[in-house]
């Protein structure tokens, strides 16, 4: 078996449409993803992360190149490949018409597992995923964040050694959503690979060992947080609260041209592209002839590495 | 083995969760024939050019063949629901070959159709007196079986390649007029026009009622019956493969 979990060479995705210019969702990727580690793939919307992801679990052909899933061919050997994947898609994927049980037990029916087995997990999953008053009813009389709920649930009935979860948090409660987090860990610990996509990033950077950065189906950063911050250097984060919002703040920040900004109630969130020597000399001059009432200076965010990158990426295009 | 069970297993449950729906399947061509059947018998009497037989006999064949009809374009509508729920998708990540997955659609839906022949051949017989050739029962269930799969896999290739499920009950609204009246469902060839018996006899339809009518009261030639035995079996066949072929460029 391969020491990589996840082998990508080369691979492209072109969709074709007859009167259209073809699209390259993925073009030309190459990365390995070792066992065992929570894999974050990230990009904007249009990325081609999903695409990617569809490829991978054999959803569909790619135009060029190859990808393997611990060894296997995702085109010459697609059997090999699901018997050891388990995904959950963007879209909501569960047995309308089946109840919250079904639905566990037919999922664990696909990937053949023994009834016993399958009984045993489905109660614990409905336990931990707050099922419980729910488990005999039709899943069609369940709200989406339910749905989302069996949705997910479902990919914990199996040991599959790689786990896809494309967007996995939709629709889920703070609560919920801090479950699954602390399971998917426990599921690395235990051996499994998890491969996931998200537009949500301080959960890629609370869960992710390894990110991958794409935007127009191209690799545009690769590493843990922290080699990303270090590709990202010189970006800071100020936030600065007023006693109330001064009137010409918003054309004091655009001055300053910041990587985004945001203003909320009383207070100013910024993030910056400067030197270090030059952010209390900024903080200075926003809070001149003012009442602060709080001041933070932060290092760079995931987020702010984000959106510097696939800007970047987007200026150097143009 | 264990997919294709897999996926009988989930159409059963799924199937189980409306008994009507169950009763309806079972009982329908029975209620076709009890209804439909004996008002034409009772009002027109027996066709020219079929033999020495009753309209309740010619029309059991018929009967029969729309029921496997039906069931077939029902399934393969159910990949539209499949598809809006997202399931289908997932589900083609699942551990099973694309062929798998539409012959476990289709076999439990089999299971019914020979269910529902058998059922409609023991009332047909006891309430209408329908004499049955019970040695060629077999060849019968057969018939309804291969009949059933090989309608689903040309359902399913529209149900695949079309995204839009009014354009496909459009489609298989046309499909029911054309197959059904332009065959030997429920009246014989023979008296038609010309353009008319010719059109009845490239209709794949046809060839699986005058086999279900051979098998059940015996009417037809054995070598005809034959022939279109095999057209029937090659024409499930090639949708079969076809079938296949546009599942595996689902994306």
């Amino acid at each position: 078996m391969s020491e990589f979990a996840l082998e990508v060479e080369n691979l492209v995705k072109v969709y074709a449409s007859r009167g259209k210019a073809p699209i390259r969702a993925v073009d030309g990727m190459s990365f390995r993803v070792p066992s065992g580690i929570i894999f974050g793939l990230l990009g904007p919307n249009g990325a081609g992360k999903s695409t990617l992801l569809r490829m991978l679990s054999t959803l569909t052909l790619p135009t060029e190149g190859t990808a393997k899933i611990l060894g296997y061919d995702v085109v010459k050997k697609p059997i090999e490949v699901r018997k050891r994947i388990s995904s959950v898609i963007q879209a909501t994927a569960v047995e309308l018409l089946l109840s919250v049980k079904d639905n566990l037990l037919t999922y664990a029916r696909f990937q053949g597992l023994d009834k016993a087995t399958a009984v045993r997990r489905a109660d614990a999953l409905i336990g931990e995923f707050q099922l419980g008053p729910e488990v005999d009813r039709k899943v069609q009389d369940l709200s989406g964040g339910f749905r989302r709920r069996v949705q997910v649930a479902k990919v914990f009935m199996v040991d599959t050694p790689v786990l896809f979860l494309d967007e996995f948090s939709t629709g889920m409660d703070p609560i919920l959503k801090r479950q699954v987090m602390n399971l998917l860990r426990a599921e690395v610990e235990k051996g499994r690979t998890i491969i996931l996509t998200t537009q949500v990033l301080s959960e890629a950077e609370e869960l992710c060992d390894d990110i991958l950065i794409i935007n127009r189906g191209k690799q545009i950063a690769r590493g843990d947080l922290n080699t990303l911050k270090l590709l990202s250097e010189g970006v800071y984060e100020i936030t600065l609260a007023f006693d109330h919002l001064p009137d010409n703040i918003q054309a004091e920040i655009a001055a300053l041209s910041p990587i985004r900004s945001a203003i909320e109630a009383n207070a100013i969130d910024l993030a910056l592209k400067i030197e270090e020597s030059r952010v209390m000399e900024v903080v200075s001059a926003l809070s001149r002839n003012r009442h602060v009432l709080r001041v933070e200076v932060r290092g760079a965010s995931l987020e702010d590495i984000f959106v510097e990158l696939t800007t970047r990426e987007g200026r150097e295009l143009k | 083995m264990s997919a294709l069970s897999a996926v009988v297993y989930r159409e059963m449950k799924i199937r189980a969760t409306n008994l009507t729906f169950i009763f309806w399947d079972l009982f329908f061509p029975l209620l076709y024939m009890l209804v439909f059947g004996v008002g034409v018998n009772s009002a027109l009497g027996a066709p020219t050019g079929i033999g020495n037989v009753g309209y309740n006999e010619f029309f059991l064949a018929g009967v029969l063949a729309m029921a496997s009809f039906a069931i077939a374009s029902n399934t393969s509508w159910s990949f539209f629901l499949d598809r809006d729920n997202g399931i289908f998708y997932e589900m083609l990540t699942y551990p099973m070959r694309r062929s798998e997955y539409l012959l476990g659609k289709v076999l439990f839906n089999v299971l019914i159709a020979v269910a529902q022949a058998a059922l409609t051949l023991a009332v047909g017989r006891a309430l209408l007196g329908i004499r049955l050739q019970w040695p060629k029962l077999p060849l019968l269930l057969a018939g309804m079986a291969i009949g059933t799969a090989g309608w689903f896999f040309f359902y399913a290739i529209f149900a695949l390649r079309i995204r839009r499920n009014d354009i496909f009950n459009s489609i298989t609204s046309v499909f029911y007029f054309a197959f059904m009246f332009a065959s030997s469902m429920f009246y014989p060839l023979e008296p038609l026009p010309i353009w008319f018996r010719r059109a009845g006899l490239l209709n794949p339809i046809t060839w699986e009622i005058d086999w279900l009518r051979y098998t059940s009261i015996g009417i037809g030639n054995f070598h005809s019956i034959l022939l279109e035995g095999a057209a029937f079996l090659i024409f499930s066949l090639a949708c079969f493969a076809f079938a296949v072929r546009c599942l595996k460029q689902q994306e």
